[in-house]
């Protein structure tokens, strides 16, 4: 059974790894500590190596934190694996797609492996497609597709399973500035519809504004700069937003290297 | 609503063409051959009437014969190869154990193979199924478990992040996205087992092409031996066509 809420808490959380060739250790979070309440929209910038998809990867459960907790729930992801079918989805930057599944085959794979009646995967699966824009197109492959159809086909597949916690990793950077807009829009309206909580890792500043949650500024190594709550920022602290995150990533970006 | 790409996705999957060119170079080769036999004794080259004469007159039933020991074989092979090489591919021990073992199969020449059958075992339907299924068992081990590894990483975590068991992980991600290597060992392996399945029956074998041929031999009838190779390389056209088919059906996917 589902839980009922996916807040997040993340405990002087740290991951190293061993580099592969030199066999050096390298320090990829730093003692990372924060909330997420169950229902919020939190947007992760930060530069290039500072360890926003590390961090994802330990949220996924791909990859076992090196100290410290991290949990959904009151749940470890990476310990209780299984626990989280069904309640979290990824968005990742490439589609991902399986290019051997038409465009519904691909929306249907989450329901298949949650083994639901084929019937009612169908049915979801093409609610989530038509949703999406993209009835008409079920039985397209991928290489059928446009990057942005392939994309929304992608968010179908997130959506189809109705998850409590949804990620997106650098989801739009690879699309066009007009598609990406669209597509983000898209994403904030059924994140909030659904009432998920939402990780949207980003590079990019004006994709976290536009979130209009959350924004946790990573610094490198992973570790949190600033933790800004848009929704209480004066129109004027708005405004300057940008520039007052680009200044804090520039000067550690100086005393990191 | 199709897009472009998609209608020419459609005319990449059109029907296989007739095959004019081929044709061609196939009746220019029947005429050099008709006209050879005029000038050379026809028990070096005999002319295309005779060949025909003994195609009809040969024993279809051991066309038969050797097709079944080849597709059973083939099967038996298949299935053997495949869960070889998803144990190695689970198991890393089992792999450094396996893969040396694998290789040293491959490495032996057919004909040494032959030649262990024949010493080895007894019943000659034994000796041509083992040398089939240790010849071909390993083209299907090394070309699946390089497909399974060959598939790749981001899919791979995808996958992961929506928490499949085992056995889900296999059957919608690892063996789909082998399928292609897998065909194309299906095709290779089938003209390897059409070439030694023929070379096994020479040796000892009662019935089959192979023991056609020997008898051919014993003859001295260049046309018997020109006719079961012709049904020879003609099984090998019909079944590669019927796998080409197989293969653009279930890799429609692809552009």
């Amino acid at each position: 059974m589902k839980p009922d809420c996916a807040d997040i808490e993340v405990t002087r959380l740290s991951k190293r790894f061993e580099q592969t060739i030199t066999g050096e250790k390298v320090l990829a979070i730093r003692q990372l500590d924060f909330k997420v309440r169950a229902g919020e929209m939190v947007a992760i910038v930060g530069q290039t190596g500072c360890g926003k998809s590390t961090f994802l990867n330990l949220l996924i459960g791909l990859d076992r934190p090196t100290s410290g907790r991290i949990e959904i729930g009151g749940r470890e992801p990476y310990e209780e694996f299984d626990y989280f079918r069904g309640v979290l989805a990824t968005v990742f930057q490439q589609d991902r797609l399986l290019p051997w599944r038409s465009a519904m085959d691909n929306v249907r794979l989450p329901l298949e492996l949650l083994r639901m009646d084929r019937g009612e995967q169908t049915r979801r699966a093409a609610r989530w497609l038509d949703r999406l824009g993209l009835k008409g197109f079920e039985g397209a492959y991928p290489h059928e597709l446009s990057g942005g159809m392939r994309q929304r086909v992608a968010l179908a597949r997130a959506f189809v399973v109705e998850p409590k916690l949804l990620l997106a990793d650098e989801a739009f950077g690879h699309l066009d500035e007009v598609t990406a807009a669209a597509l983000r829009k898209t994403f904030i309206d059924l994140a909030r519809d659904q009432r998920s909580t939402a990780i949207l890792v980003t590079h990019q500043l004006e994709e976290a504004i536009e979130l209009g949650g959350r924004i946790l500024v990573f610094g490198r190594p992973g570790h949190i700069l600033s933790d800004i709550d848009l929704v209480s920022c004066s129109p004027s602290r708005l405004l300057s937003l940008r520039a007052e995150i680009q200044q804090m990533l520039q000067s550690n970006s100086s005393l990191s290297q | 609503m199709p897009t472009s790409e998609a209608v020419g996705a459609v005319e990449a999957r059109m029907p296989l063409r007739f095959p004019r060119e081929a044709v061609l170079v196939l009746l220019g080769l029947a005429a050099l051959w008709e006209t050879a036999s005029f000038f050379v004794q026809p028990f070096v080259v005999p002319g295309l009437e005779r060949i025909w004469h003994s195609l009809i007159s040969l024993r279809w039933d051991y066309v038969l014969v050797t097709l079944a020991r080849v597709l059973a074989a083939l099967l038996i092979s298949f299935v053997l190869g495949v869960g070889v090489a998803v144990a190695m591919y689970q198991w890393p021990a089992c792999e450094r154990y396996l893969r040396p073992i694998v290789r040293l199969l491959m490495a032996v020449p057919v004909v040494c193979w032959i030649l262990f059958s024949v010493l080895w075992f007894k019943w000659v339907e034994f000796r041509i199924a083992f040398v089939l299924i240790v010849v071909c068992a390993p083209v299907f081990t090394v070309d699946f478990l390089d497909g399974m590894k060959g598939v790749q990483q981001e899919l791979r975590e995808m996958l992961r992040s929506f928490r499949p068991t085992r056995t889900q992980f296999f059957s919608k991600l690892l063996l789909p996205g082998a399928l292609p290597v897998l065909l194309t060992s299906w095709k290779i392996n089938l003209s390897l087992a059409i070439r030694v399945v023929t070379i096994a029956e020479l040796v000892g074998a009662v019935s089959g092409i192979g023991y056609g041929l020997v008898i051919a031999q014993e003859l001295f009838s260049v046309a018997d031996v020109f006719a079961w190779t012709m049904v020879l390389v003609m099984i090998l056209f019909v079944l590669e066509a019927l796998l080409t088919r197989v293969e653009m059906r279930m890799l429609r996917w692809r552009t």
